[in-house]
């Protein structure tokens, strides 16, 4: 008979803000929904229990209960984030894996067979949870027949556990309180009020009447307890080892020999990433040297792609401004993929005339030439200094151009970034005449700053733009006006 | 060298420019007249807020003010409008009246066309940022109508405040002002008194866009140039203008208008048959006299009324009693219960008028408390009306004297430091939590102390912590938005839009003046207060429940005065929903107190007061009035004053009277003691009364210790004490409601129960009393029970009542579903929960709430089957046939007794079925805990477990720390006395079990019992009973 397990890391938002707090360990903690006074705790802690702090409280009552009450947001990106590494790991384990989509740390796995690859299904169970805890993570394991049937043993809090039968899991599943399972809470206050408390209790009332006083939904979860449903695991897609490496007998000193194994194995990599819909988001190629050193560089394409044509030519771009100091011992790339995305190359489509694709596909060439933070871009901001009112930002890709009016316009300045100290007012030669101060004071909060700032004419005929600063008591040549 | 140019402040706004000015107006006339300014123009955005206070500071200092505003105009832009004379003065308030009252509540939008039909009386100064003299685009449109409505009294503000942009902006305006022939005036844009208080400015604007500091970008200012400037500093500022800094002081010359110039007239009654208001209020006054003295007016009462009415008219106050006679006249008409109090039960025309309801000459009342020549200020009547029906006396007195003539007075919503705390840090970027977690611990008066922060994790040598607090201190009293005083009206003869703009409030139908209570007072206005009070509404509905279950009409007057099973109810303390005397402090109070008589109510409600507690008086006066202690006077003139307590100072009126007596205070300085006592905790005021009247008491041969004692009483009672006029007006109602308690319990738990929420206790803790007290009290149940509680014949057929529980305890019920159901079944009674379903068309949810709170039990006795049915219930419209539904039957558990009581209390707040500890008594009594009235019997000094309900937990600011919290059994109370220390050890079990268990030893005295603490715990039961929410520190 197949056999199924669960796996759940209970509270694994409360687990995952304790990991990036350490200290908060012998505190009250608490995963609040958001972080206002009035944000409901989700998760608590043993300690935060103890002070009688319990999910469904307002973060502004449990104060009143605990003034070393430390609560955080943890936000969805880094639970799926969390729960992806959890699949990971899982993966170790068995070849299917399926995350729950509505309760973060709950897994199905697939355990038939597993058996025979370790001394029995609690040996593998124990061995999993083992794996997790090393990474960090407290999970717990049951092994059974049925997909909810495990599932409510080891929400049921059940330590490790392997049902022997159907028969034994059905019995067990009964006395689970339906606390402890993923009812809707209006459902599970619903079948309080009518003293329904156990699983068992819940699979007993009239099917018929629970469809007509619950609804559909309802009946259908009745039929997952009572057993006359299931579903096959829907396991995320096994990892593909989208990797080529080459060890080499005698060190190969040939770069143009290097380059084409790198081709080899880009051909490779991109063919397997094709096969699972997949497409290349960035690459890493990795190299140990006869002389004992290694390295490695990291190179993405502008956007995700099973384009070779382009990707070799990065990948060229690359090779080429690499220095290897030795005969090559081993060389190896890696492929990161993603789901391939239809509107990325619509984009590309969409503004043929000024050829997008061809700048942004320059743009990663630099990138790939020089780096990541070579490619940057400016962004006008809201400020009053100078350097405030833009700031350089990674650039992503280039989009179509978009002209606004402006109301007044400034006068055109070279910046000089960090500004030039200047000996004193005339550090730039005699001075024939000086427009301000305009004064710019602020930053008080975090850095303050209190500049006079002067446009200056000079016996050339030149504007610079200079100011006094106050805080530092020096001059600053901080532009020219061109 | 010669003295710089001097200058006057055009264009300034202060905080009450809502969060967008950092300093009071006072602030700025202080720093003004410092800096040797001959004058400033106060001119907040759409608003003359703050004209008031900086004119009474102004008038202090000697400086001139100059009065104006900031206009917001529907393009967006802006204009300043200075006052020139009384005629531009309405017309501004006007002006802001229309922008205002077209707006959404914090705005205002004026039209062109109206700035420029108000322009009789006004100066404008067009300019500056936001202004369309200096910003791009057109300007004919406006700049002609303005030239032309204006004159030679529109003049282009020429604005510097040393941004990059200003350079651009003031060649617009200067080539513009040329073009139109405008006169350029120089003036920047003050937002606060000094460049330190730039910070505050710019947390104030961050709070305004609700941004934070580091993202707020350009919306704060670009620099800290918009102080108040020293003649010299402005001069340097302008000095390639000098025309335009030297027209600063013909504008403000130009504009002269004080509000010393408003004269205000109360609005005078209608008169048609040709008499004078004075006759009307003198024939009005012999008419009531006569009334309220049917055996003739006692010579004294008639020299009393003589001689308050000849002040009245001397004073020409006629109109305001008049007025006040009005409103009763129509709160009796209309059937609405209203009683004044405060002062205004000093006076015998108040009492004869029917305002009032005590006898101030026969009480011995001070007069001159409510009216004085000398004091020159208008009286101030406060009238209370039955609560449910306020409304309909505001609105009265809206249509009465129309929107122009009547408005409410404001109140303004300031900073204090917790909202202060959880704003600033906001705006400085900090964590929400973190910030809740300090604003819990901060005092509520007062900046954080570095306790608190430092209990709250804030680290005091960090810079951001260090900017919070400071910025916390500063915006403390800062005011934020306007709200609505609780029932002040200023009606006035002429427009009250002419005196002060006018605004819409956040409730519909009401409109309020940009003045609060102190500014009224400050310029001398008459003030109508109409007061909503509960306790009025539940005397209200308990009369009308006696007339309708037969019984005779009752009123307030008619109540008897002395009435001995009455008194014999409050001196054993059995006070639960009676007026002012049913809280734990006067519960424990009575039985010492012992009350046989009126008097002695208006005593208990005056002495447990913290006045009274701090002043130390409670145990003197206890002790004189028990003969333990003999009544003695520090001195024979004081004997007359004290004589009615016993040689004790329990009321205010006591206490200016020793000032004028011992301390001879003239009757000003014994007003102003009276004013400094009501402000002390802001300002301190009191102290500076310390040295005169400990010396002068001194000079007279009074004890330094008394001296000494007399002034802290004084101080005791800043922190609210009672004047005795207010603590009589109060005793009337606390009698009556004891009266109905003691006479028609029924009644008057049924008319409690419908005048919710009011006083002290849950409907739980009510239903409780009443149920011990021998009230049938019957469950809510769909066949009888309508919206609210209702009288049903008692069982047996006597002629006593039962108390039908109302719907409206219903959680979640709908007063639709509830008069759906009275309309059903009156037709016809129900059959099953499926017919009233089908004929009450009522949906599930409420079904639901129905079953689960026993509505249906008498129709389906098993409670959870019931909520089954109701969860599934099918409703075919018009159909009077029940749809048939044939499935196999759900077995559920009955509900047990404890979990019937539990369900009461969680789906209706109560039960009448029984205290949620009835089902625990044999496991209770097995642990070896007693119930209430066992406790009660146990000696003094008795060792005592006891477990019960927590009603209460209070901490008064009177006790040191100290934890007073009242539990509650099936037989009654118990007092907890929770000393801090053993607070602070058991604080999370004693501020989270709401069935508190605790130890210590029983204190008796007086026939009061206490447990004193000694540990706190939860009772170790595997059952937690419901209960009602407790009262908390309140």
């Amino acid at each position: 008979m197949d056999r199924m397990a669960c796996v759940d890391a209970p509270a694994l938002p409360l687990q995952l803000l304790l990991r990036s707090h350490p200290g908060w360990a012998e505190q009250p903690v608490a995963v609040v929904d958001r972080d206002l006074p009035q944000g409901v705790l989700q998760w608590v802690n043993e300690r935060a229990r103890a002070r009688r702090i319990l999910p469904g409280m307002r973060y502004a009552a449990a104060l009143g209960l605990a003034h070393d009450l430390h609560a955080g947001v943890v936000a969805a990106p880094v639970v799926e984030a969390a729960v992806a590494e959890l699949v990971d790991r899982l993966q170790d384990f068995s070849p299917a894996v399926e995350a729950s989509a509505r309760e973060p740390g709950v897994f199905w796995l697939d355990a038939s067979g597993l058996e025979h690859l370790y001394a029995s299904l609690e040996a593998w169970a124990a061995a999993l949870e083992d794996a997790l805890g090393a990474a960090g993570f407290r999970a717990r394991a049951v092994v059974g027949f049925t997909r909810f049937g495990c599932y409510a043993a080891a929400r049921g809090g059940a330590r490790r556990l392997v049902f022997a039968d159907a028969a034994q899991e059905r019995a067990h599943l009964r006395a689970v309180a339906i606390d402890r399972v993923g009812f809707e809470p209006a459902l599970r206050d619903a079948l309080r009020k009518l003293g329904i408390t156990e699983l068992g209790a819940f699979a007993d009332l009239p099917p018929a009447g629970v469809k007509r006083h619950f609804g559909a939904a309802t009946h259908e979860l009745q039929r997952w307890v009572r057993g006359e449903q299931g579903a096959a695991l829907d396991p995320r897609p096994a990892r593909q080892a989208v990797e080529e490496r080459r060890l080499y007998d005698v060190p190969e000193p040939d770069r143009t020999a290097l380059l084409g194994v790198l081709e080899g194995f880009l051909q490779t990599i991109l063919e397997r990433l094709c096969a699972c819909r997949q497409a290349l988001a960035a690459l890493r190629i990795d190299w140990v040297l006869d002389d004992g050193t290694a390295g490695e560089t990291r190179l993405e394409p502008a956007a995700p792609s099973l384009d070779a044509g382009q990707v070799h030519a990065l990948v060229r771009l690359c090779f080429e401004s690499l220095v290897f100091t030795a005969g090559a011992l081993e060389l190896g790339m890696q492929a990161q993929g993603v789901a391939a995305s239809t509107r990325q190359l619509e984009l590309f489509r969409a503004q043929p005339r000024r050829e997008l694709a061809a700048a942004n596909r320059a743009l990663a060439q630099v990138r790939a030439r020089l780096g990541e933070g070579a490619v940057r871009g400016a962004a006008l901001q809201e400020g009053h200094l100078p350097e405030a009112c833009f700031a350089w930002r990674p650039f992503g890709r280039l989009e179509a151009a978009a002209a606004r009016e402006v109301a007044l316009r400034p006068l055109v300045r070279r910046l000089y970034a960090p500004p030039r100290a200047l000996p004193g007012m005339g550090g730039l030669g005699p001075v024939e005449e000086v427009v301000g101060p305009h004064v710019v004071a602020g930053g008080w909060w975090s850095q303050e700053v209190v500049r006079a700032y002067h446009f200056v004419r000079t016996r050339d005929g030149r504007w610079s733009w200079i100011y006094h600063d106050r805080v530092r008591g020096r001059w600053f040549l901080h532009g020219e006006v061109e | 060298m010669s003295a710089p140019p001097l200058h006057v402040p055009l264009w300034c706004k202060s905080h009450y420019s809502f969060l967008e000015g950092a300093s009071s107006p006072g602030e700025l006339v202080e720093t003004a007249q410092q800096l040797g300014l001959p004058a400033l123009a106060l001119t907040d955005r759409d608003g003359v807020y703050g004209v008031v206070r900086a004119h009474m500071r102004a008038k202090e200092l000697g400086l001139p003010l100059r009065i104006g505003a900031e206009l917001t105009v529907a393009d967006g832009s802006r204009i300043v409008l200075l006052v020139a004379d009384r005629r531009g003065y309405a017309h501004l308030c006007r002006l802001i009246t229309a922008g205002r009252r077209r707006s959404p509540k914090g705005e205002s939008r004026v039209e062109w066309a109206e700035v420029c039909a108000h322009a009789p009386g006004l100066l404008a100064l067009w300019g500056g940022e936001n202004s369309r003299l200096a910003e791009a685009g057109g300007v004919e449109s406006v700049a002609a109508p303005l030239r032309e409505a204006f004159g030679d009294r529109l003049y282009a503000l020429l604005a510097r405040h040393r941004r990059p942009g200003d350079a651009f902006r003031e060649r617009r305006l200067r080539a513009r002002a040329a073009h139109y022939g405008l006169p350029l005036v120089a003036a920047t844009e003050v937002l606060y008194h000094a460049p330190p208080r730039r910070r505050l400015q710019d947390v104030l604007t961050c709070i305004r866009h609700g941004v934070t500091l580091a993202t707020a970008g350009r919306r704060i200012r670009a620099n800290a140039e918009h102080g108040l400037r020293a003649p010299q500093d402005f001069a340097r500022l302008y000095a390639d203008v000098p025309q335009a800094l030297a027209r600063t002081l013909e504008v403000a010359a130009r504009c002269p208008f004080s509000l010393t110039e408003l004269r205000y007239r109360y609005p005078s009654e209608r008169l048609p048959d040709g008499t004078t208001s004075a006759q009307r209020l003198q024939q009005l006054t012999l008419d009531g006299a006569r009334a309220r003295y049917p055996a003739g007016v006692p010579a004294a009462v008639r020299r009393q009324l003589e001689k308050e009415l000849g002040l009245v008219r001397e004073l020409e106050y006629d109109g305001y009693f008049l007025t006040m006679w009005e409103i009763v006249r129509f709160c009796r008409e209309q059937g609405i219960l209203c009683q004044g109090r405060g002062s205004a039960a000093n006076s015998a025309v108040c009492y004869c008028l029917g305002i009032t309801a005590i006898d101030p000459v026969r009480m011995g009342l001070l007069f001159e408390r409510f009216l004085s020549k000398e004091r020159a200020e208008p009286p101030d009547i406060d009238l209370d009306i039955e609560h449910d029906r306020r409304e309909e006396v505001i609105q009265h007195v809206y249509a009465k004297y129309g929107r122009s003539h009547a408005a409410m007075v404001a109140n303004f919503i300031r900073y204090r430091a917790r909202s202060a705390v959880r704003d600033v840090g906001k705006v400085l970027g900090m964590p929400a939590t973190e910030l809740d977690r300090l604003a819990r611990l901060v005092s509520p008066y007062g900046p954080p102390v570095p306790e608190e922060s430092s209990a709250a994790g804030f680290d005091p040598g960090l810079r951001l912590h260090q900017d919070l607090l400071q910025l916390v201190a500063e915006i403390e009293d800062v005011p934020r938005h306007l709200s609505i005083h609780p029932g002040g009206f200023l009606l006035g003869h002429e427009p009250v839009h002419d005196l002060v703009p006018i605004e819409n409030a956040a409730m519909a139908g009401r409109t309020v003046i940009q003045w609060d209570k102190h500014d009224v007072e400050d310029l001398g206005l008459f003030k109508v207060d109409l007061l909503g009070l509960g306790a009025l509404n539940l005397v209200h509905r308990c009369f009308d429940l006696i007339v309708e279950h037969g019984g005779p009409p009752w009123s307030l007057a008619a109540i008897p005065p002395r009435d001995e099973p009455t008194f014999r109810m409050i001196r054993a303390a059995d006070t639960v929903g009676v007026f002012q005397i049913e809280s734990r402090a006067q519960i424990a109070m009575l039985p010492r107190l012992r009350p046989r008589d009126y008097y002695d109510l208006v005593i208990e409600i005056s002495l447990v007061r913290p006045g009274p507690i701090t002043g130390g008086m409670v145990h003197p006066y206890l002790r004189r009035r028990t003969g333990e202690e003999a009544v003695t006077y520090p001195h024979p003139s004081l004997e007359p004053i004290l004589k009615k307590t016993l040689g004790i100072p329990l009321f205010q009126e006591q206490v200016m009277q020793l000032a004028v007596v011992a301390a001879d205070y003239t009757p000003g300085e014994a007003d102003q003691l009276r004013r400094d006592m009501a402000a002390w905790r802001k300002q301190g005021r009191i102290e500076r009364h310390r040295e005169r009247l400990i010396s002068r008491m001194q000079r007279k041969g009074i004890a330094p210790e008394f001296a000494e004692r007399v002034f802290e009483q004084i101080r005791g009672f800043g922190e609210y004490g009672f004047p005795e006029s207010h603590a009589a007006s109060f005793a009337l109602i606390a009698y009556a409601t004891a009266w109905l308690k003691c006479h028609h319990p029924a009644a008057f738990l049924c008319a409690l129960l419908n005048a919710q929420p009011m006083g002290f206790y849950s409907p739980a803790a009510l239903v409780g009393d009443a149920r011990r007290h021998q009230v049938e009290v019957r469950c809510i149940d769909v066949r009888y029970s309508a919206w609210e509680c209702r009288l049903e014949p008692a069982a047996g057929g006597g002629e006593g009542f039962a108390v039908r529980m109302g719907l409206r305890f219903v959680k979640g019920l709908a007063v639709d579903d509830a008069e759906r159901i009275a309309a059903a079944r009156e037709k016809e009674g129900f059959a099953s929960v499926q017919d009233c379903a089908d004929r009450a068309a009522l949906g599930e949810g409420a079904l639901a709430r129905l079953a689960e709170s026993g509505a249906f039990e008498s129709l389906h006795a098993h409670r959870r089957e019931a909520l089954w049915t109701a969860l599934g219930v099918v409703r075919e419209e018009g159909s009077r046939l029940p749809l048939e539904h044939r499935e196999p039957a759900a077995r559920f558990a009955a509900l047990s007794d404890f979990e019937t009581i539990h369900w009461d209390y969680e789906f209706t707040g109560h039960s009448p079925r029984g205290h949620p500890l009835e089902p625990l008594r044999r496991e209770l009594t097995r642990m070896g805990l007693p119930d209430a009235t066992a406790v009660a019997a146990m000696e003094d000094g008795s060792m005592v477990d006891y477990a019960g309900i927590v009603l209460c937990r209070q901490r008064p600011s009177t006790a040191n720390g100290t934890t007073f919290m009242t539990l509650e059994d099936e037989t009654g109370y118990v007092n907890l006395v929770v000393w801090e220390r053993v607070w602070n050890e058991f604080h999370v079990v004693a501020k989270t079990t709401n069935f508190l268990g605790a130890s210590g030893r029983l204190q008796v005295q007086a026939g009061v019992v206490h447990l004193v603490a000694e540990s706190l715990w939860a009772p170790a039961l595997g059952r937690r009973p419901h209960s009602a929410r407790s009262r908390d520190f309140r």
